[in-house]
């Protein structure tokens, strides 16, 4: 772990800069009334310790070092970019088109862009998974998704 | 009788009253019944699917929600060990010990006894850590309502102390979870001076971050992206499972392992920081120090699946009791399980026995009935969880993926808590890769704003002298043990479990 161990050394205490300063903004009151920032600011410089201490022992390590890119699997990297995008898209979606139309679409994009699954085998698992999803969850645990344009419904 | 005695069976009385209600058993029989196959299934821990499963509680009462989130937690400790056993893919943290002998005597053609016994080994375990729950809980409630501010303070320290020093790889590492942790906990409105923080003019940060999408993100979604980046192989066994039931022998050989895994499984399940997945580690360490014959180890033998597996049952049910006497959850489940009894509206801690006994009672007796149930279903079902287990990998995980969605949703009926159980991915599917624990964090998360206002509270009542937590003997003691934690060189004893866990 020396090369990542480095990465996520500084990365935790450049962020523990950042917290230590918005929580200095807070206000640290006195230690008879400590105020809303006492604690985390007490926190970050702690953190940024710790993390100076990852960084320090990862230059140790050079010997073995490893490169950051193993960490990760190259090969998936695009596909895990994919599904993750395909969430974040869902995410940003659900309100507008409603439960149903988004479901399907991540289904029939999982399965059909992402697996490669033939388009028979897509679509009847896609709808299969969204009717049942919508019956166990808005049916029956009157879960209240959101509906989006096919409100008229009312099913 | 003893009038103690005598109070502790009117109560259990009481909580077999609550629990027989129709409807507090369906629940148990589905809570158990989704716990086993969440434990079966690699890839959604306990932690998760009481995240996603919450929301599905929304309507019934607490009583209902909290048996079956229970049965959740306890049945994922049966249901992971047949996927161990069967396709030496833990299906849950817990498990993973289970996999070194489970596996090996699958391999020998004893799949059999090996996944009998550790539902014997289970069941006997989680009866008698139920048994001691009922006896400890009481007496541990009342010495509770004597804790100020700096206890609690103290107690909590000791806590996420604990955890980080149980956690596998850095220490350090740990810490620093446990800092970001706490830090995440004062996002949204401060209350005592009733400021923002940490909201960055963010609208859906103003009620806070909580605990439900960030651990769906840590402990799910991140396990998704996982597995997709490495393709998972399963060599399930196809020949016919015969013999569930143990032989005479067996039984012999394997006794003692589940007694002491169940003693030692309940006593490290009630330090908060301990738990299920710590005493199955800790259980398969003794059995093989105390076996006659410890080469077997790793080739087969039974006791390294019996002693485990009641271990982390016994640990599953021992880690209620500081959840339900003193509000403080001793893992990342019963991290999750509190935030769900907050959002039914109930407070956890030493009043909870006084002001919801239906809830405190009945929670403990249906975990009797349902470890029954789970001994009545597991062997039956072993067949119906093969062929689970048999579900292609590119239809599990987008509908892990899709109830995570609907989870995170249905919480608050809101997108961006999707954003941040998705955020949380990313960060749970890094740490992972750089060895970072999410345990520490959750638990930091959960208990930050209880630790933070006993902090406060303390520096106030004592006018700013820190003192405070060193002059009361109890937050003295607690204090002690956290400081030991940190600095005793018992590393030698946290490698061996390091190494134990192949970190």
């Amino acid at each position: 772990m020396g090369k990542a161990d480095r990465t996520s050394g500084a990365f935790w205490f450049l962020f523990s800069l950042l917290l230590s300063y918005e929580s200095y903004k807070l206000g640290l009151g006195t230690v008879r009334q400590p105020g809303p920032g006492f604690l985390f600011f007490w926190t970050s410089i702690i953190i940024a310790f710790l993390a100076l201490t990852v960084f320090l022992t990862s230059l140790k390590k050079k010997a073995r070092t490893e490169s950051i890119k193993s960490v990760f699997v190259k090969s998936s990297l695009l596909k895990l970019l994919l599904v993750l995008s395909s969430l974040f898209i869902y995410a940003l979606l659900i309100e507008w088109l409603g439960f149903l139309i988004v479901t399907l679409l991540l289904f029939l994009f999982l399965l059909g862009v992402i697996e490669k699954k033939n388009l028979g085998f897509t679509i009847l698992v896609s709808l299969a998974v969204t009717a049942l999803s919508y019956l166990i969850f808005e049916v029956g645990l009157e879960s209240q998704l959101p509906k989006g344009p096919l409100e008229f419904l009312r099913f | 009788m003893d009038p103690i005695m005598m109070e502790i069976f009117q109560n259990v009385m009481y909580g077999f009253e609550v629990a027989l209600q129709p409807v507090h058993l369906m629940y148990c029989f589905f809570g158990v019944l989704l716990g086993t196959l969440v434990g079966v299934l690699p890839g959604l821990g306990p932690a998760a699917a009481i995240a996603l499963l919450l929301p599905a509680t929304f309507k019934v009462t607490p009583v209902a929600a909290t048996i079956m989130l229970a049965g959740i937690y306890y049945g994922a400790m049966y249901g992971g060990s047949t996927t161990s056993i069967l396709v030496n893919i833990p299906g849950e943290a817990a498990s993973v010990v289970t996999c070194l002998d489970g596996y090996q005597m699958a391999r020998k053609g004893r799949a059999g006894p090996a996944l009998g016994i550790s539902a014997f080994g289970s069941f006997i375990a989680g009866t008698l850590a139920v048994i001691a729950l009922t006896f400890v809980g009481p007496p541990l409630s009342n010495l509770a309502i004597a804790f100020g501010p700096p206890e609690f303070f103290s107690l909590m320290i000791v806590g996420i102390t604990v955890l980080t020093y149980l956690s596998s790889g850095s220490m350090i590492k740990a810490l620093i979870m446990a800092g970001v942790g706490l830090i995440l906990s004062g996002v949204g409105m401060d209350t005592i001076s009733g400021k923002y923080r940490f909201t960055f003019h963010l609208r859906s940060l103003l009620d806070g971050i909580g605990i439900v999408p960030v651990a769906m993100g840590l402990f799910g979604i991140s396990e998704v992206f996982l597995n997709l980046e490495t393709e998972m192989k399963r060599d399930i066994l196809s020949s016919r499972i015969k013999n569930l039931f143990p032989t005479l022998k067996d039984w012999a050989d394997s006794i003692w392992s589940i007694i002491r895994g169940s003693i030692l499984g309940f006593f490290l399940g009630i330090i908060p920081g301990g738990g299920a997945v710590v005493s199955s580690f800790a259980s398969y360490a003794i059995e093989k120090k105390v076996s006659k014959h410890p080469e077997e180890f790793g080739k087969g033998a039974i006791q390294g699946v019996a002693g485990p597996e009641a271990a982390n049952n016994a640990g599953a049910g021992g880690s209620f009791i500081p959840l339900l006497t003193l509000g403080i959850p001793a893992n990342p489940v019963m991290a999750i399980l509190l935030g769900a009894l907050m959002i039914h509206g109930l407070q956890p801690g030493p009043m909870l026995i006084k002001n919801a006994p239906d809830l405190f009672w009945g929670t403990i007796v249906s975990m009797y009935i349902g470890n029954g149930m789970l001994l009545v279903l597991n062997l039956p079902l072993i067949p119906l969880w093969v062929k689970v287990l048999k579900v292609p990998y590119y239809l599990l995980y987008p509908l892990i993926l899709l109830f995570c969605l609907i989870g995170a949703y249905s919480l608050e009926n809101s997108a961006p808590d999707i954003i941040i159980m998705l955020i949380f991915g990313i960060l749970g599917f890094l740490m992972k890769k750089f060895q970072y624990d999410g345990a520490p964090l959750i638990l930091a998360l959960v208990l930050g704003q209880k630790l933070e206002t006993s902090f406060r509270r303390s520096l106030i009542m004592s006018h700013g002298d820190f003192s405070i937590f060193v002059s009361r003997p109890i937050s003295l003691a607690f204090l002690i043990t956290a400081f030991l934690l940190l600095l005793i060189p018992i590393l030698t004893q946290r490698k061996k479990l390091s190494a134990l866990r192949g970190d």
